[in-house]
């Protein structure tokens, strides 16, 4: 029945290129009205590339965009805007001082000689949430910033629907929102179809593709790999185009010679976490799986010392230590690298070099005497150690692609190997080589006896890699189990609160 | 040698502006001309040499023109109360702690304030320019408080010359330049400073005592602006409460024009000494040139956007 319309929009061979990378290789695509299209691709496969492509925000370097058989070119965001195709990015982009009806009519605003109608627009706001079906969002004259996460997610979707809408984007709308939020948003999604929109979605959750969409398309590598009908395929296709081998292989666990216990944490609660109690032993990866949001950052955080433990004891080598500060953390001989690159790990104006020897500088600086050797032994041996490719240390590390960054983020501590180490996302946003050298490099060191613990989002990462898996929900740690014997469902479900089906 | 390279523009145009000068004033490059214009900018460098540690961090010191006139007020109350008619190197040695005391507690109290609070920089000084400014009026009525003619030690550090030829203050200067050259440059708290500037929450995460750093820099802009107060105030022979007003303004200036970045994390102190000289120059020449107070302003102003459109070209 879908292929007997002209679809609303369709991509053909639509490729784009960022320096040496491609993130994009000849997309074909369509959407038909009144059809939600699950994409469906690992991080990094190319599936924000192809949004910013339909948001006008990225060119493509070759390839046709087609709306109802007549080529199109979405040469910046109006072009996409007048094509009436709107994006709901991951990230909210909502101005937190200003209510939800400005929000929702930002740019928009009903106005008399330039006086704003704020009755006017109110209503007009409450009108929309009405129609959409929104009942999470009770006052639309409150300030966005009171909100919980999951209300402004469906603020920013209200923000869309304010226009007419032919195709709606969605880049993962529901990783933060609760099993209501998320039937609520579904069923708005459903009425929307009924109205002919073509509906793009995009989402890591296998059980939600399956419920809700007509089409999947699965993208690997920047390729598309294969479309199908969602009545004619299984997940079990769907994760082998996804990934495109034995899972098994791809994420090469380090073999499990546990050692003596690291890091003993037992009952510690903040603003964040509550009543959290683990340990992990030299030689043992244990893995810290959660939807975002969840405490895992959190709980890292306390660890490392930058946020206040309230309560709860660390054990390290069965000491109690106090934490109070990254210095003590480092001295104790536990290191965190961050999750976020660019705001927490990288002084972005400063060389590559000064990035690795950041940590050392005590190594080579001595009061005013520069020890020139000792730093670019330093630089040497982080760069040859972790094949970091450069064409000079003194580069702009800003020039590095993501995967170089963080190698050069979790390589240059290994000057003085830490006792223990934790990894927030480590491989978020880098391609498929830096992240096999990442797991590489992750188990050589557990191999060498260093406790790590990893932070992933990454399901199937978190799974493979590590030896043990703790599953975090709501600020707590739900469980622990040993990777052989669990599966990923039992995993989601635990991470999700149970009721899956 | 990269950094060398940076300062090229700057040195060219220091060189173009002398010898344009030159042109238009025939003494102007007389040594004696020159040495009285080394001793003009030597406030002004000790000022923008702290505030480039400040503005590195990603910061900025409103109230260093108002610490100018309460370490110069609080020195000579000092120094007349303790010594009297005579002169006691002792008791000026104390006047002169007491002076850098107040404006280590000031610097103390920014860099507390900057780093444990949210509050913006800009205000937390701005505030303190105004407590500062009132303090020193507090003194003598507000009126100016003359120094004695027997305090020549004290009279010595603004207008005695070393040698008989090189001024004190240009002396001062210099040693400061090398002290926070080598601090910056040379040394680890130099590179903490950076990757503070460069991103604070990864110097955090990289082990960093932000904190600790934060409180320092704002403490030495402070200490060099209680040092630039005292050659001030020696150089007035009295203690005025109402000098150094736009001083900070004049060190921003200086800094920016030496190439450092307003939003932190890359510049240096030669940078910051090349852009004094070159504001310097531009004061003195328009100076002798004749030229009317007003246009001088509106000079200044559109060389320090042109020099700063320039650098922000070069690097973006």
């Amino acid at each position: 029945m879908l292929a007997t319309q002209t679809p609303l929009l369709r991509l053909d061979g639509i490729t784009k290129r960022f320096g040496n990378v491609t993130a994009l290789d000849q997309v074909s695509l369509e959407i038909q009205g009144g059809e939600i299209h699950t994409l469906l691709g690992e991080n990094g496969a190319g599936k924000s590339t192809l949004i910013k492509i339909l948001g006008g925000i990225y060119q493509p370097d070759a390839g046709t965009l087609w709306s109802e058989e007549e080529p199109i070119s979405l040469k910046n965001v109006a072009a996409a805007d007048h094509y009436q195709i709107r994006l709901i990015h991951q990230e909210l982009s909502l101005a937190p001082n200003l209510t939800v009806a400005e929000n929702i009519f930002l740019g928009r605003e009903p106005a008399t000689c330039g006086f704003l109608r704020k009755r006017e627009l109110n209503r007009q706001a409450a009108a929309l949430i009405q129609e959409l079906g929104l009942q999470e969002i009770r006052d639309v004259t409150a300030t966005v910033a009171t909100l919980s996460t999951a209300q402004q997610q469906l603020v920013e979707i209200a923000r869309a629907l304010s226009q007419k809408a032919r195709v709606l984007v969605l880049d993962e709308p529901t990783s933060s929102l609760s099993e209501q939020e998320v039937e609520a948003l579904f069923q708005t999604l459903r009425r929307l179809r009924a109205q002919d929109v073509g509906i793009i979605y995009i989402s890591h959750r296998m059980e939600e593709i399956m419920r809700l969409s007509d089409r999947i398309t699965v993208l690997r590598d920047g390729k598309s790999v294969g479309t199908a009908l969602t009545g004619e395929v299984d997940t079990e296709t769907l994760i082998r185009w996804m990934v495109g081998r034995d899972i098994k292989e791809h994420f090469p666990r380090p073999p499990y010679r546990p050692g003596d216990v690291a890091l003993k944490v037992s009952q510690l609660s903040n603003a964040h976490v509550h009543d959290i109690s683990f340990e992990v032993r030299y030689g043992e990866v244990l893995g810290f799986a959660g939807l975002v949001g969840a405490g895992r950052t959190e709980l890292a955080r306390a660890l490392f010392g930058i946020d206040r433990i309230e309560q709860g004891t660390i054990q390290i080598d069965e000491c109690v230590t106090q934490i109070r500060s990254p210095q003590e953390a480092l001295q104790q001989g536990l290191v965190l690298v961050p999750e976020d690159r660019k705001q927490q790990g990288l002084i972005t104006e400063q060389s590559v070099a000064f990035n690795i020897t950041l940590p050392w500088l005590k190594e080579w600086i001595h009061g005013c005497a520069f020890h020139y050797q000792t730093h670019d032994a330093i630089v040497d041996r982080t760069v040859k150690r972790f094949g970091v490719r450069l064409s000079t240390p003194d580069q702009s590390i800003r020039d590095l692609s993501g995967g170089n960054q963080q190698k050069v983020l979790v390589g240059r501590w290994m000057e003085q190997p830490p006792k223990i180490l934790i990894l927030d996302e480590p491989t978020r946003g880098i391609d498929v080589g830096a992240r096999e050298d990442l797991y590489r490099i992750i188990g050589e060191l557990v191999s060498q006896g260093m406790a790590l613990i990893l932070i992933s989002s990454d399901l199937d990462e978190v799974l493979n890699i590590s030896h043990r898996i703790g599953t975090f929900r709501e600020g707590h740690l739900t469980g622990v189990y040993p990777a052989e014997s669990v599966s990923a469902e039992q995993i989601m479900q635990q991470l999700t609160g149970g009721s899956s089906a | 040698m990269k950094v060398v390279k940076q300062m090229v523009p700057l040195l060219a145009a220091i060189v173009i502006l002398l010898l344009l000068f030159r042109i238009w004033v025939p003494t102007f490059l007389m040594p004696e001309n020159m040495l009285d214009l080394t001793q003009q900018i030597s406030v002004n460098t000790i000022l923008a040499l702290g505030m480039t540690l400040v503005i590195l961090v990603g910061g900025i010191d409103l109230s260093v023109g108002a610490m100018v006139a309460l370490v110069g007020t609080t020195t000579v109350y000092c120094l007349t109360a303790l010594s009297g008619d005579s002169q006691n190197l002792f008791m000026l040695l104390a006047a002169l702690l007491a002076g850098l005391g107040v404006a280590a507690i000031f610097g103390t109290f920014h860099g507390i304030a900057a780093s444990k609070t949210s509050m913006p920089p800009f205000i937390i000084t701005l505030a303190s320019m105004l407590i500062a400014r009132g303090c020193a009026l507090r003194f003598n009525s507000g009126l100016p408080m003359p120094i004695g003619e027997q305090q020549t030690w004290f009279l010595a550090i603004g207008n005695g010359r070393l040698f008989d030829v090189v001024p004190v203050p240009v002396v001062i200067m210099l040693s400061l330049f090398i002290l926070m050259a080598l601090l910056l440059h040379r040394t680890r708290f130099g590179q903490h400073v950076y990757a503070l500037g460069g991103n604070r929450e990864a110097a955090l995460y990289t082990g960093i005592p932000v904190v600790r750093v934060e409180i320092m820099v704002y403490l030495l802009c402070s200490l060099m602006a209680g040092i630039a107060g005292m050659i001030h105030t020696s150089q007035l022979y009295s203690a005025e409460p109402g000098s150094g007003e736009m001083f900070e303004l004049t060190a921003i200036a200086a800094v920016v024009v030496g190439g450092t970045s307003f939003t932190g994390g890359r510049g240096t102190m030669f940078g910051t000494i090349i852009g004094a000289v070159i504001i310097g120059i531009l004061d003195k020449g328009l100076n002798q040139a004749g030229i009317h107070y007003s246009l001088q302003y509106i000079v200044k102003g559109a060389v320090i956007l042109v020099a700063v459109y320039l650098d922000v070209r070069r690097n973006r």
